[in-house]
């Protein structure tokens, strides 16, 4: 186990160090003067120059992109276009916010996603199966920003039970939490139906009914635990969703995450916050990744690796 | 493994797929979204950017059966034009998708070696990104916009085919009929494109379904970011992204936009799985 | 000021100005609380010669004060300076200070830091946009501690007005040069509350400054959280999660009526919104062509439409309330003779007139709305306008190139004559020697006899002769027609019933320094 979890690790090497490169060499990409990019329309021509002087451009690329890695490294990403404030401290101040949301969006996902997925293989094929797997299929298709903005209506304008927008109290988290967690929630509902349906339908499960226990304690003592096991894979699988879908959420519900921060960037063609939280994200995919491979390795004793 | 797609074949496969309600419905879905973008000049009742501002935000009536937007539009018509837009959308990025993933991905799992892993490193690096990231990142570096954005969810789509094809290739490249193909001394050139291509058409039909779907998302979500379609293109996610300022006062223009999107997005899914199922039953959880 | 008696009847007109003498003149306020207010952008910078914009200017001016103040009513009165003289020739000024009067950080507020800080905004090295309020200003000279003298090159008629901007407010010269670049995240001035915190594109944070030297701030903090998209903010102060909204939609004003806890107000604003032309470039080098689009947009439906009733159609480039003013003109809504200058032009619905325009999003009432009306309207006249929406910050950088590299077709915005004083509202923008990045003449305007009036303007002291000038320079103006003139702001101000004290000031402020939280 412990060579696969190292065999993982240095996978993970060259995948890291491309996205680096990537986001290092997005604003050389850019039309333009990379200098001019990063320093924005409005800055001096000294600034531009001490800038150029930075980012060494008249050394050749790989250079370059040590010098990046290494001030990446250590935190520096330059100063904010528009603030003129060191990178590192907009992105780590929006950071907790973005942990945050994707938490208590995963929160959902997993709890409505796997109950709606028990609820339905206990029956299958009953009305109630069939009305939840609709929904799951709906929630499937619907995209982030509209949902959002459905449950904004429904919750907040029409109802009054929920704040629409903006961070404080547990209550401003709920919707933009539910939305974050939808898409996701389907994927495994549909996912740990059939993968508790193939459980109920396994021997062992019959073995235990035949011993005559309770069908309430078969579905928990057994069916339950066993089934558990795809679905932390989906749920692994699904974190892309979860990061992507916050950078939406967090504009619908005007929420001061990283994903907020992304899009701001871009629209003030503040290249270098949007370069930090590019680099951001994907990290803690990349990285979220690996854990839950990691995790797996350790959960699951019947798979061995070599 | 899956064979090519003949005349009789198309045929069984249409008639494992009309047993399929879910994916008939979804069939129906997509014609309706087809036809309104292909005939949209035909079927909407007014130019989708026709303006009038004094009775802007109106609620759904006789006259505009879906009501108006801010500036007075007439919201069916938009919605019809997205429909268009999405269409050509969705189109685009799937032939750039193809266009790039397909070749890449038969020669990379065909030839093996280094470019094969230079090539898979760089798809890695690509799926690094989450969703929609990788197109947010592209759009940072093209620029904003409608053709941007385009491009943007075309790049992205190809990683999806260049693996897709690659697997495929490599269980293809040891079948007898390559085999044979390369004895009698066949260039690779007409082997890729004569004997292996064709067996990956099912797999490529079925796929660009879904990712036709996935790029209309995409590109709706770029719009509603603001980093998509500029006002005032009649793109789905830029409507809603204008509407959602409006969302107590005309509830109206914030559903229809996105009802169109959920639909089209549903349509493709359940065609595409049905396809998947007609074209091999195995496959089916 | 003449005109300051015309300001206040047009404030008594559109609404209560300082909202707790109107609600509850009673009571006594109350120490203590956290008074939230909704904006709809971030502040750009909070370095006052850098500020540009009201926005910061509004949370700046709760930390950093200038020598005078111009009040809600329009009225110059001294502020950081307790009087001034000023010589027979009209060009030597001597400015008494306040004494006793310290910086948050400890620093004297003395002669030698109105030094430090006029100095400063007058080093062509420093860039201050607005550099040209005071430039007329030869030297400054520390007579004592609580005395400067300033000399000026010519008599400067506003002086005194320009004063009163949030660009010449007094930063403590310590932090100043300590800090560097980074000061422009955390100002150090003498107002009412000090600097805490900012976090970009979230929050400013400012606590009371107990030892300021006037009559003390009642609340304990002070925050502006931003929330560009409209309908959000407005639904934060429903919900109570604020206890003011800037910038209300106005087409929210007839529904929120019947809201219990807060009031939507609509105040007077000193504000004219415009879509200026780069008149060097083509196809705008064309007189024609910029008459053209004046005739093709019906600014009523604008201001009926987006804006529901609560703006002026603008007929000179300042509003009523600016002293200075006079009716010029109004472009009349004409397609037939817009079709006209375009055909004369060589422009025809086969070849039809395109143009880039780029406009601000979440920064003016409805702006990106209004520019999109535009768009739909200018259509019917056969003209193509490609819309480029952008956020505030990049748009102004983008906008403030010099000349040779600016290749802005069409922009949107807007000017608050803050220093009620047409100097300010005419000087900045159409003077020659005021192009950007020097100044806010953003279209290249140039015309000589504009320049010599303006700058007769300045030196005028008899009002009624200033008047005319400027009268005759605006109708040049608008004949030149550098702007598609539209229409003059109101403020739509939400306020919950708990915030007491709050004024909503005509140059786009919110001021909270003798605001309370009712409880």
């Amino acid at each position: 186990m412990w060579a696969y979890i190292v065999k993982r690790l240095l996978l993970a090497i060259p995948v890291i160090l491309g996205v680096a490169f990537m986001v290092f060499a997005m604003v050389r990409l850019v039309p333009g003067d990379p200098a001019r990019i990063i320093a924005g329309e409005a800055a001096t021509q000294e600034i531009i120059e001490g800038i150029r002087k930075d980012m060494g451009l008249d050394r050749p690329l790989l250079k370059q992109f040590a010098t990046f890695m290494g001030n990446a490294l250590r935190g520096d990403f330059g100063r904010s276009v528009r603030s003129k404030a060191p990178v590192a401290g907009e992105v780590a101040a929006r950071l907790p916010n973005t942990v945050r949301l994707a938490t208590a969006g995963l929160f959902v996902a997993i709890v409505v996603g796997v109950s709606a997925g028990i609820i339905s293989a206990i029956r299958p094929y009953s009305w109630m199966d069939t009305v939840v797997m609709l929904i799951a299929l709906a929630g499937l298709s619907m995209p982030v920003f509209w949902s959002g903005l459905m449950l904004i209506l429904i919750f907040a304008v029409w109802l009054g039970w929920l704040p629409a927008v903006g961070t404080g109290g547990m209550a401003h988290l709920v919707l933009p939490a539910v939305t974050l967690g939808m898409s996701t929630a389907a994927i495994i509902a549909r996912m740990s139906r059939s993968s508790m349906l193939e459980v109920l339908r396994s021997d062992y499960i019959r073995t235990a009914r035949a011993k005559g226990l309770a069908e309430a304690a078969v579905v928990n003592r057994h069916a339950f635990r066993n089934a558990l096991i795809p679905v932390i894979t989906v749920v692994g699988l699904q974190m892309g969703t979860l990061l992507s879908g916050a950078v939406l959420t967090e504009t619908v519900f005007a929420w001061p995450g990283i994903g907020r921060l992304l899009v701001e960037g871009i629209l003030s063609r503040d290249y270098p916050i949007v370069q930090a939280s590019v680099l951001v994200v994907a990290m803690a995919f990349v990285l979220v990744n690996l854990m839950v491979d990691v995790l797996y390795a350790v959960v699951d004793p019947r798979i061995h690796y070599d | 493994m899956t064979r090519p797609l003949s005349r009789s074949r198309i045929r069984m496969v249409w008639v494992q797929f009309r047993r399929n309600r879910a994916g008939l419905v979804g069939l129906a879905i997509l014609t309706m979204f087809l036809s309104a973008g292909l005939f949209a000049p035909v079927l909407a009742p007014y130019d989708p950017y026709e303006i009038e501002l004094e009775s802007g935000l109106k609620k759904p009536g006789p006259g505009h059966l879906l009501g108006q937007d801010e500036l007075g539009r007439d919201m069916l018509s938009r919605v019809i034009y997205g429909a268009r837009l999405s269409l050509v959308i969705g189109v685009i990025a799937v032939t750039i998708g193809v266009g790039i993933g397909v070749p890449v991905g038969a020669i990379s799992g065909y030839f093996g070696g280094l470019p094969d892993l230079l090539v898979q490193r760089l798809i890695d690096v690509m799926l690094a990104f989450p969703g929609i990231l990788l197109a947010i990142v592209l759009v940072a570096i093209l620029g904003v916009g409608l053709v941007q954005v385009m491009v943007a969810v075309g790049i992205v789509s190809i990683p999806v085919y260049a693996r897709l094809v690659r697997g495929q290739v490599l269980s293809l490249r040891s079948q007898e009929f390559v085999d044979a193909a390369r004895a009698v001394g066949a260039r690779s050139g007409r082997i890729i494109w004569r004997h292996v291509l064709p067996n990956t058409l099912a797999v490529i039909v079925v796929q660009s379904t879904l990712q036709i779907a996935s790029a209309i998302l995409s590109a709706a979500a770029l719009g509603f970011l603001g980093l998509g379609a500029q006002p005032p293109a009649a793109e789905w996610g830029s409507m809603l992204s204008n509407a959602r300022q409006y969302i107590r006062l005309a509830p109206h223009s914030v559903m229809f936009p996105g009802l169109a999107i959920m639909m089209t997005v549903l349509g493709f899914n359940l065609l595409g799985d049905a396809i998947r199922d007609a074209l091999d039953p195995r496959m089916r959880i | 000021m003449r005109r300051a008696l015309a300001l206040i009847a047009a404030i008594a007109l559109t609404g209560a100005l300082v909202i707790s003498a109107a609600a509850a003149p009673a009571v006594t306020p109350t120490r203590g609380g956290t008074l939230i207010v909704g904006s709809g952008v971030d502040a750009v910078t909070l370095d006052a010669p850098m500020i540009t914009d009201s926005p910061s200017a509004t949370v700046s001016e709760h930390m950093v004060e200038s020598l005078y103040r111009l009040t809600p009513e329009g009225r110059i009165v001294p502020m950081l300076a307790l009087g001034h003289t000023v010589s027979a020739d009209g060009r030597t000024w001597t400015i008494r200070l306040r004494t006793g009067v310290r910086f948050h950080d400890g620093t004297p507020f003395d002669a030698e830091a109105v030094k430090f800080n006029l100095d400063r905004m007058l080093d062509p090295a420093t860039r201050a946009p607005f550099r040209f309020l005071i430039s007329r200003i030869t030297s400054v000279t520390v007579v004592d501690s609580s005395t400067v003298r300033l000399v000026t090159d010519a008599v400067f008629a506003p002086l005194l007005a320009h004063f009163t901007h949030s660009s010449v407010g007094m930063q403590s010269p310590t932090a100043v040069r300590r800090l560097g670049v980074d000061y422009a995240r955390q100002p150090v001035g003498t107002g009412p509350f000090k600097f805490k915190e900012w976090v970009r594109g979230d929050r400013v944070v400012m606590t009371r400054n107990d030892d300021y030297w006037g009559e003390k701030a009642f609340l304990d903090e002070v925050q502006f959280r931003v929330i560009p998209d409209d309908g959000s903010r407005v639904a934060a102060l429903e919900a109570g999660s604020i206890h003011v909204a800037v910038r209300v939609p106005p087409r929210e004003i007839e529904r929120l009526k019947t809201a219990r806890d807060f009031t939507v107000f609509v105040n007077d604003s000193l504000r004219t919104i415009y879509v200026g032309f780069n008149v060097t470039r083509p196809p705008f080098n064309d007189v024609r062509l910029r008459r053209a689009l004046n005739h093709a947009v019906t600014k009523t439906a604008i201001v009926n439409g987006a804006l529901f009733g609560t703006a002026r159609v603008s007929d000179a480039p300042i509003v009523p309330a600016v002293e200075g003013y006079s009716k010029i003109m109004t472009y009349e809504f004409d397609l037939e003779r817009a079709e006209a200058l375009l055909r004369e032009a060589g422009y025809s619905r086969a070849r039809p007139l395109r143009a880039v325009f780029h406009h601000p999003s979440g920064r003016y009432i409805r702006d990106a709305e209004i520019a999109a009306s535009i768009q739909g309207l200018v259509r019917r006249a056969g003209i193509e306008l490609e819309l480029r929406t952008m956020e505030w910050g990049a748009y102004l950088a983008l906008t403030n190139r010099p000349q040779p590299e600016n290749d802005v077709q069409m922009y949107m915005l807007g000017w608050g004559t803050v220093t009620g004083d047409a100097d300010y509202g005419l000087y900045a923008l159409f003077h020659s020697s005021q192009w950007v990045p020097t100044g806010s003449n953003r279209s290249f305007y140039k015309n000589d006899r504009v320049d010599a009036l303006l700058d007769r303007g300045r030196t005028t002291v008899d009002q009624a002769e200033r008047n005319k000038i400027y009268a005759e320079a605006m109708k040049i103006i608008m004949d030149d027609a550098p702007w598609l003139f539209l229409h003059s702001e109101s403020q739509v101000t939400g306020i919950r019933h708990t915030a007491q004290g709050v004024v909503v000031h005509p140059a786009e402020r919110i001021e909270l320094f003798k605001a309370w939280i009712r409880r």
